[in-house]
């Protein structure tokens, strides 16, 4: 990714830059506040933009209410990963977590309430963050990346518990199995490794690309996208978005999608998925396609649904990926409007 | 209040009646052609200004009455709209308890259809393999198979010893035979040369 700070632009040229900046602009990350009526979404310069949920969908929404609140500077890097706890937003990009306070964040000046750095093998690289989890019940957040490990960090003291070792390279994404309290990590390797936080060992291994039915090796092995059900898992990316019963560890629906997936969730009795193509897709567990919903971003690389309880008049799905806008799904048949950077 | 309202309806009144045109100026009038009547003279002036004086009072009563009929009409009007609006409101609230309850069970039905789906991805993996009934049933020819070539096998290897301590007797006999018939030989070959020796000897 290329920084582009500039040291000394005649004012002239600003909204050139400007204008250019949107235009290379990636979404990488949303998250929900816990009052379910603000959207916090992290772009590829390093930028965090708040947007009013509940007044973009108010009645008598205008043009700058798609527009965010306030927009600051998080990272140096990109902001690949947010997830969000009572009150505290934590966002990771560029080798560090930084939590910044819901309540504080819409005023202007927002300084971090703290940044942590996972303890690395070498000094030398600073492998980036990838994806965050939260662990409710031990009060911890999960962290992987580039440096192929998965760390805990304790949010109240900050110390960094466990290192998971296993997968051999770069993790993409994590997501958490509820009822045993099992992590699961998918990565750049092929492999879906399940972790117990207990005794802090790989229980599970799942080598996606040496099943058949869904490797698809002309895209590679890597596994860019998951998300489990407890019993079922569903992954995609390189191999074909596939559902997978984990008690038995074996395929049982491959989505015919020919483009790979960038991320996945289960929504009531459905799978929504984005990807590579404009549309966010959505799935019954049969395998059938029930809807194609077409965004305005090329390609979309976060899905997000606000299923905040103390806000349901802001229950929507929101679609961010390449481009400076996040489109905006009131009713999963169609596309609202999009916010803009 | 009462006062604010007392002031509304003189003011409304005023407006409408101000000058006391209807009901008002009957009354006034009939008081007026009272007096006039006690006062009057002849008896035919008497006789009709009373017969117009029962006309007027006739009047006024008959609307009295009518305005009587129309407060009372008002107000039951006012009670049928008061009990309809409170049916309305009930089925309203009815109405939202309804759609409450058929989103939790469109949430429900989800939940359901779910459970089937998974059962069916499930089913559709079991299927690939064969049923457990045929595979036992293999598994016992193919195990009643194996002991039947073995109690064979455990036959020809009893036959195969049998035979070979027959062999090996009949070896041992045969080479004992050999050695016996040897050694009767050599004793009477050794006789055969000294025979022929002593025979030899004495002759020169």
């Amino acid at each position: 990714m290329e920084r582009t700070m500039p040291q000394a632009v005649p004012l002239g040229q600003m909204e050139v830059f400007q204008a250019l900046q949107r235009l290379h602009m990636i979404i990488f990350s949303q998250n929900v506040s816990p009052c379910g009526k603000f959207l916090a979404a992290g772009n590829n310069y390093g930028q965090i933009a708040i947007f009013s949920l509940s007044a973009a969908l108010s009645s008598e929404a205008k043009e700058e209410s798609k527009k965010p609140m306030v927009t600051f500077q998080a990272h140096d890097g990109p902001v690949y990963s947010m997830v969000s706890t009572d009150r505290h937003l934590l966002s990771a990009g560029d080798g560090e977590v930084k939590a910044w306070l819901w309540a504080e964040i819409l005023k202007k000046g927002c300084k971090e309430l703290w940044r942590r750095q996972p303890p690395y093998r070498t000094s030398l690289e600073v492998p980036e963050i990838n994806a965050l989890l939260l662990v409710p019940k031990e009060n911890s957040l999960i962290l992987a990346g580039g440096d192929c490990q998965l760390h805990t960090m304790d949010l109240e003291t900050g110390t960094f518990t466990r290192a998971l070792w296993g997968h051999t390279d770069y993790i993409h994404c994590l997501a958490l199995r509820e009822r045993s309290p099992e992590v699961l990590s998918g990565g750049e390797d092929g492999a879906v490794r399940l972790w117990d936080l207990r005794t802090a060992k790989e229980v599970q291994t799942i080598e996606v690309y040496k099943h058949e039915e869904c490797s698809r090796p002309h895209n590679g092995r890597w596994i860019g996208c998951l998300a489990t059900d407890s019993d079922w898992m569903v992954c995609g990316g390189g191999p074909a978005l596939t559902l997978w019963h984990l008690r038995s560890s074996t395929p049982t629906t491959v989505f015919p999608m020919r483009a790979p997936q960038k991320h996945v969730t289960f929504y009531q009795d459905l799978i929504l998925s984005a990807g590579q193509g404009r549309c966010v897709n959505q799935w019954q567990l049969s395998g059938e396609l029930k809807a194609q919903v077409p965004g305005s971003s090329p390609g979309l690389l976060s899905l997000s649904l606000n299923q905040q309880p103390a806000a349901p008049e802001c229950k929507v799905l929101t679609a961010a990926g390449n481009s400076c806008r996040v489109d905006v799904f009131t009713n999963l048949g169609y596309r609202a409007f999009s916010l803009s950077f | 209040m009462g006062s604010v309202t007392d002031d509304e309806i003189i003011r409304k009144r005023l407006l409408i009646d101000g000058d006391g045109a209807g009901d008002d100026r009957r009354i006034n009038l009939l008081v007026k052609s009272f007096i006039k009547w006690c006062y009057s003279g002849s008896q035919e002036e008497e006789y009709s200004q009373y017969q117009r004086m029962l006309i007027t009072l006739s009047q006024c009563e008959f609307s009295m009455r009518k305005t009587l009929l129309v407060y009372d009409m008002n107000l039951r009007e006012t009670e049928n709209y008061e009990k309809t609006y409170k049916e309305i409101e009930c089925s309203i609230a009815e109405a939202r308890e309804k759609i409450a309850e058929c989103k939790r069970q469109i949430l429900q039905a989800k939940r359901i259809r779910k459970n089937h789906q998974e059962y069916d991805a499930l089913v559709k993996v079991i299927h690939h393999y064969p049923d457990r009934c045929e595979t036992l049933k293999e598994l016992e020819a193919l195990r009643k198979e194996l002991e039947h070539l073995s109690h064979i096998k455990e036959s020809v290897e009893d036959t195969l010893e049998l035979r070979k301590k027959q062999f090996y007797v009949l070896l041992t006999v045969l080479h004992e035979l050999k050695q016996t018939l040897e050694n009767h030989e050599k004793p009477s070959k050794v006789e055969a040369a000294q025979e022929t020796s002593m025979e030899t000897d004495p002759k020169p």
